[in-house]
């Protein structure tokens, strides 16, 4: 039988029985939709995760075991020899040491602040990051100027998003892009502390030149170029030499079990906090969508049984129109396939119907956060991620669960004798 | 050249309800019919008519004895080409017209053309059919906009639209009007002019007398053939 007669044929019967298939194809559409919302709502809230928490699965941080016998004694460090031990690891790409700033500074800001006035005082904490690791995140040169000149910064873009959502709000202060900052200049006092309330022998003042925003940059405080932190701790007699961490790049994600190991070798650990919690709350929206998605598959093979009694139904009020198929022609097979072709077409409506009640709640949702939720920190635009795969997904589950139901109604269809079928009243 | 051999053929129906003995339908039934003979089957209702004309077509393979329909062993065959008989070899009319609601009337005479290797210029064939009855007008009504006539011969448009050698029908013009019932007997001694063969299942008179022979059932068993069951539709 060829596909455009049975598909003809089939179309028929479905015109004439829309009342009972619509009720199928709108079960299966309950069930592919909810399936649809809860892998895109968890697909969306992954996102939100990964926003949070931006890890690399090829980096890892590597720092001085706190508990470590060597460290209690003032052994273990990590210095350059470290570094270029770490860069030697087999499996790692590149290694870039980071390096606290030792010594207390403020920040002291009395004036206009993009139109609004404000007195500010803050305790500056800042991380030395090397330029490459940077990059073209910094939209201005990343480099030490030396003394007496703007130290250029790099602030995390997770900092902006708590200030616009958080702090800028609560203090009646104007929102911020960061357009907006990079240039920005703001007063720094080196050597000195608010939490003392002391200055230290040679304070300083100096500026910090905002000039790009990153991921790579410390999440408490800013980030200056390694040179320059390396400058002001000599400068103020501190430590010059010791890193207070390393971010080492494993050549693939493959690598990066090895690389630990490594690592462990050489007394130190790898500090993958950020990672854990990235990691837990991404297996709980993974845990969370897998159960939802199941009650969804629930609801689908419920839509089944009740696709196949539509179909028992449709089957037994058409066992005489059978009996005249199979005297015309028909094989067995023609007529499971007049049934399945009909139940395909359910599925398919239903399948379509349900990615699109799926979008449709998800655009309402996502409206009604918009509007009813307050404005907080990583606040997404949308909770939901549409993609092709959980519309093929959406789509495929529901043919098949439509011609899995459809499947025994076929069958018996099939096996019905002519001449019995033909006799039917 | 045979048509139709039957030789011993019973047919029997498992008890309606226990303890009650099985029914048979057919009883030892022999029988050839030659290629274009007109052929009414008359007899009571119950006597094996349409259990015979339903063996006849391939519809059911359940008996004993032993079937030949345009040579084909109707027992020997598998389901494929048992269908595929039905296809080419034989069209059916039944009596209560069986057309397919959600189709047109056209596409009711084309339903033969869903299955196997469809019909050769299928819509050509069709249309004729649908005109030879007198219907091309109503190609694109639906069965439900038809009268009981219209619809039968939509029916038998159907049943000719493959041209198959063979036509079995059952009670052709028990649903019918007088006047329409004749038109239906006239198109049937022109498609046996044509030299088709005709196996019409039967109460009316008005058949058997256009018919060139004449079997009569009783009880499943062929009662009279021929001059002899014409003389007992005389009496």
């Amino acid at each position: 039988m060829r596909t455009g007669k049975l598909i003809r044929l089939a179309r028929g019967n479905l015109a004439r029985e829309l009342g009972a298939l619509a009720v199928s194809a709108g079960g299966v559409a309950l069930g592919t939709g909810c399936l649809v919302f809860f892998l895109a709502l968890g697909s969306g809230l992954q996102n939100v995760v990964n926003d949070v928490f931006p890890v690399s699965t090829r980096e890892v941080e590597v720092v001085v075991p706190q508990l470590a016998i060597g460290n209690l004694l003032g052994e273990q460090k990590i210095d350059d020899a470290i570094v270029q031990k770490l860069r030697a690891l087999r499996g790692v790409a590149a290694a870039y040491p980071k390096m606290q700033l030792r010594v207390p500074a403020v920040t002291r800001y009395n004036g206009m602040f993009f139109g609004r006035e404000i007195r500010m005082g803050l305790e500056v904490v800042a991380t030395g990051l090397m330029p490459e690791l940077v990059g073209q995140d910094a939209r201005m040169p990343f480099e030490d100027r030396g003394e007496g000149q703007p130290i250029p910064v790099v602030v995390n873009r997770r900092l902006l998003e708590l200030y616009n959502k958080v702090f800028a709000p609560q203090r009646n202060l104007p929102q911020l892009s960061e357009s907006m900052l990079v240039g920005f200049q703001i007063p720094l006092e080196l050597g000195r502390s608010w939490v003392v309330s002391r200055s230290f022998p040679g304070s300083q003042e100096t500026s910090m030149q905002v000039v790009g925003f990153s991921e790579r940059a410390t999440l408490a405080g800013v980030s200056m170029p390694l040179a320059a932190i390396r400058r002001i701790n000599k400068q103020f007699g501190m430590d010059p030499d010791t890193y207070s961490s390393v971010l080492v790049r494993a050549q693939s994600a493959d690598d990066v079990g090895e690389v630990a190991a490594g690592v462990k070798k050489l007394g130190l650990e790898i500090d993958d906090t950020e990672r854990r919690n990235a990691v837990q709350i991404g297996s709980a929206v993974e845990i969370v969508t897998m159960a939802l998605s199941l009650l969804a598959a629930l609801i689908t093979g419920l839509a089944a049984v009740n696709t196949m009694q539509a179909f028992y139904a449709s089957v037994r009020e058409r066992t005489r129109e059978i009996g005249v198929l199979r005297a015309v022609g028909a094989t067995r097979g023609d007529v499971a396939a007049v049934v399945l072709v009909e139940a395909a077409a359910t599925g398919l409506a239903g399948g379509v119907l349900g990615v699109l009640l799926a979008r449709l709640a998800g655009a309402l949702l996502d409206r009604i956060a918009r509007t009813g939720l307050p404005d907080f920190p990583f606040k997404p635009s949308t909770f939901f991620s549409f993609e092709l795969t959980h519309v093929l997904l959406g789509v495929g589950v529901a043919l098949l669960a439509a011609l899995l139901g459809a499947f025994l109604p076929a069958r018996a269809a099939a096996r019905l004798e002519p001449a019995k079928a033909l006799t039917e009243s | 050249m045979s048509a139709i051999e039957l030789r011993n053929v019973a047919k029997t129906y498992p008890p309606r309800e226990p303890g009650l003995p099985p029914q048979d339908l057919l009883r030892g039934v022999d029988l050839e019919v030659r290629r274009g003979e007109f052929v009414a089957v008359e007899g009571q209702s119950g006597s094996g008519k349409s259990t015979l004309l339903h063996l006849l077509g391939g519809l059911d393979r359940e008996f004993e004895g032993e079937a030949r329909v345009l040579g084909c062993d109707l027992r020997a065959v598998s389901d494929a080409e048992l269908a595929a008989l039905r296809h080419t070899q034989i069209g059916f009319i039944f009596q209560s017209f069986n057309l397919l609601p959600a189709l047109t009337a056209l596409e009711n005479v084309l339903l033969p053309d869903f299955f196997g290797d469809g019909v050769p210029d299928a819509e050509r064939r069709a249309r004729e059919a649908l005109d030879r009855v007198g219907l091309a007008d109503k190609s694109g009504a639906r069965p439900v906009a038809l009268s009981g006539g219209e619809r039968q011969r939509v029916a038998i448009a159907r049943a000719l639209v493959a041209r198959p050698p063979l036509l079995l029908a059952d009670e052709p013009t028990g649903n019918l009007d007088a006047r329409t019932g004749e038109g239906v007997i006239d198109l049937f001694r022109q498609l046996h002019r044509d030299g088709m063969t005709l196996l019409i299942v039967t109460h009316e008179a008005r058949v058997s007398h256009a018919a060139t022979r004449v079997l009569v059932l009783r009880d499943g068993r062929l009662h009279a053939d021929g001059a002899e069951a014409r003389s007992m539709e005389t009496e």
